[in-house]
């Protein structure tokens, strides 16, 4: 299924781009088995995608990775600023820079920071699919839509 | 994407067509292996809007064009141009992009190898660097020397090389000497890996060269000459490395692990089979034989390790018109049995895709099916797999020119 690309709304981008929110990938291997690791280069770039940073060639992210961009596959980022401020994108990776200006930009930047690590790629995921996952907006939207889906003592008298 | 029909130049199935019938085997390497095969044209658009300064060229008979090309996942196409009429992708530029085009429809966005910042540099001895090591997107390359003793003084080459033609003309066109100069190569390594992020593996090759007591000796030590000054640039004794050349005894392997800092080994067999490989590479058939090749790259395994010894075969050749096979179905069998003997005891096998090149003995001859050629990569990878042999070395990343081993990255998380 091929969903266009959405426009990532400002709220979306400072949450995602805010240095002490949380973001976690979530990909899938060949039996969909899932992986699902915290990445925090991560961000919304100029372009609207995110770009994040893989620094090991040999990680199973970047392997679902590579397996999602040759064959359609969805991957995701959940952004977690606190208890009630979270997000999630849904989206496919299209790009992989493994070499010219952006990844060595991305690399020098890397090293002066973090001397022992390597870069492997920078990945441009392209959002499809973005669900806030506030708790209370997520029980709000769910109910409206799926009304039978309650236990009756919450609705009961008391 | 591409529009369903027959191709009038080949008469063949189409490339959705093909595709369609391997669901598991990625798209974008299909793509890479059919533009291998059928090779490239640049538009006048292209040519224009290449820029000498952020763009990687490659120059002959004084004609420039792009080095080669990647693709959006990261994929290197390494691809000569092909005259308008040999039915090939076509490369051109709009909407401030390069796009390959295949009947008229544009169905990938490309990119022109970025150019290395030591290219315009010039070595104490006054060349420029970017012809004494040339640049793919990852890896520094170096072509020692352009004389081949099995084309140039035996005329027994093999019979699909145009190298030893293609680097005599660029040598003599940016007068470069026959053989490569160390002190030369260790300022351009210098140079080169001052570009932090811009290079994962060194690759060196060049003709070979037979003489000494034992065939190849004096190859064998200009290498250690060429490899001890690339090794001056390194803090680390070893580090990642390639030496494509003449499959050596194991008394010349252990002299080169043992005194250079070499990661890995490679002696291209060609093609599969003893007598294709007569036939075809009549030159290496005489110095070394078919039998001898192949165990000699058996005993490298011991010297080099596991993974780091292979052979490369030009996937294709083995079908060549009037000594090869008739049947595609035969010539994967044999082909795939032959790689099997190998991998089997530690060696892995590379292919490229033979698109007949001008210059060589075998210029106007045509590459088998795309049908074919996914079945080969799939072949090798999974042989691969079957045998847990890695091939880390001449990835999709450290070399770009074997689509079996660009599938190699869907597995190093596994191991």
């Amino acid at each position: 299924m091929t969903v266009d690309t959405i426009a990532l709304d400002q709220g979306v981008i400072d949450l995602f781009n805010d240095p002490d929110t949380i973001k976690v990938l979530g990909t899938v291997d060949e039996n969909g088995v899932p992986h699902v690791v915290v990445k925090q280069s991560a961000h919304i770039a100029d372009d609207g995608n995110i770009h994040y940073l893989e620094l090991i060639e040999s990680s199973r992210s970047n392997a679902n990775m590579v397996r999602a961009i040759w064959f359609d596959g969805t991957v995701s980022f959940t952004a977690i600023a606190d208890s009630a401020r979270s997000v999630q994108i849904k989206g496919k990776p299209i790009k992989a820079h493994i070499t010219g200006a952006l990844f060595q930009e991305h690399y020098e930047r890397l090293r002066q920071r973090r001397p022992d690590t390597d870069l492997a790629a920078v990945w441009v995921i392209k959002p499809e699919i973005v669900q806030d996952q506030n708790p209370a907006l997520r029980r709000a939207m769910e109910a409206e839509k799926h009304p039978h889906f309650v236990h009756l003592d919450q609705l009961a008298k008391h | 994407m591409s529009a369903a029909g027959q191709i009038k130049y080949r008469n063949e199935a189409s490339f959705d067509e093909v595709v369609s019938r391997y669901p598991k085997f990625p798209r974008l390497i299909a793509r890479k292996i059919d533009v291998h095969r059928r090779g490239v044209n640049y538009t006048e658009r292209t040519l224009a809007a290449i820029d000498p300064e952020k763009h990687q060229l490659y120059g002959w008979n004084g004609f420039k064009f792009p080095h080669s090309l990647l693709l959006r996942d990261g994929t290197t196409l390494l691809v000569m141009p092909k005259q308008p009429d040999k039915d090939p992708y076509f490369v051109d530029h709009f909407d401030g992009k390069f796009w390959l085009i295949d009947e008229g429809e544009a169905i990938e966005e490309v990119e022109i190898w970025p150019k290395p910042k030591y290219y315009e540099k010039r070595t104490n001895s006054g060349l420029r660097m970017g012809d004494v090591v040339s640049a793919r997107p990852q890896r520094l390359d170096l072509f020692v020397t352009s004389f081949c003793y099995f084309y140039h003084v035996d005329e027994q080459g093999c019979k699909f090389c145009s190298l030893p033609k293609l680097h005599k003309t660029l040598r003599s066109e940016n007068n470069l000497p026959t053989r490569l100069d160390p002190d030369d190569v260790r300022e351009c390594l210098i140079e080169a890996l001052k570009e932090g992020g811009r290079f994962t593996n060194i690759h060196i090759t060049g003709g070979t060269m037979v003489k000494g007591a034992d065939v190849g000796d004096l190859e064998v030590d200009y290498y250690i000459e060429i490899l001890k000054a690339i090794g001056d640039t390194f803090e680390a004794k070893r580090f990642p490395s390639q030496l494509l050349a003449t499959a050596y005894n194991e008394r010349q392997l252990a002299k080169l692990r043992e005194n250079t800092g070499l990661g890995s080994f490679t002696a291209d067999i060609e093609v599969f089979g003893e007598e294709k490989f007569n036939w075809i590479c009549p030159g290496k058939a005489r110095w070394v034989g078919y039998k001898e090749w192949k165990e000699r790259l058996i005993r490298g395994v011991d010297i080099f390790g596991r993974g780091n010894i292979s052979t490369g075969i030009v996937g294709g050749v083995e079908l060549a018109t009037p000594n090869g096979f008739t049947s595609e179905d035969e010539a994967l069998r044999s082909t795939l049995d032959e790689a099997e003997s190998l991998a089997e005891k530690g060696v892995t096998t590379v292919s490229i895709v033979w698109m007949p090149q001008l210059g060589s003995q075998f210029a106007d001859l045509k590459s088998p099916s795309l049908d074919y050629f996914l079945r080969l990569t799939q072949g090798l990878q999974d042989l691969r797999l079957k045998y847990r042999l890695t091939v880390d070395f001449d990835d999709y990343r450290r070399c770009g020119n074997h689509a079996d081993s660009d599938l190699a990255r869907l597995y190093y998380a596994d191991r």
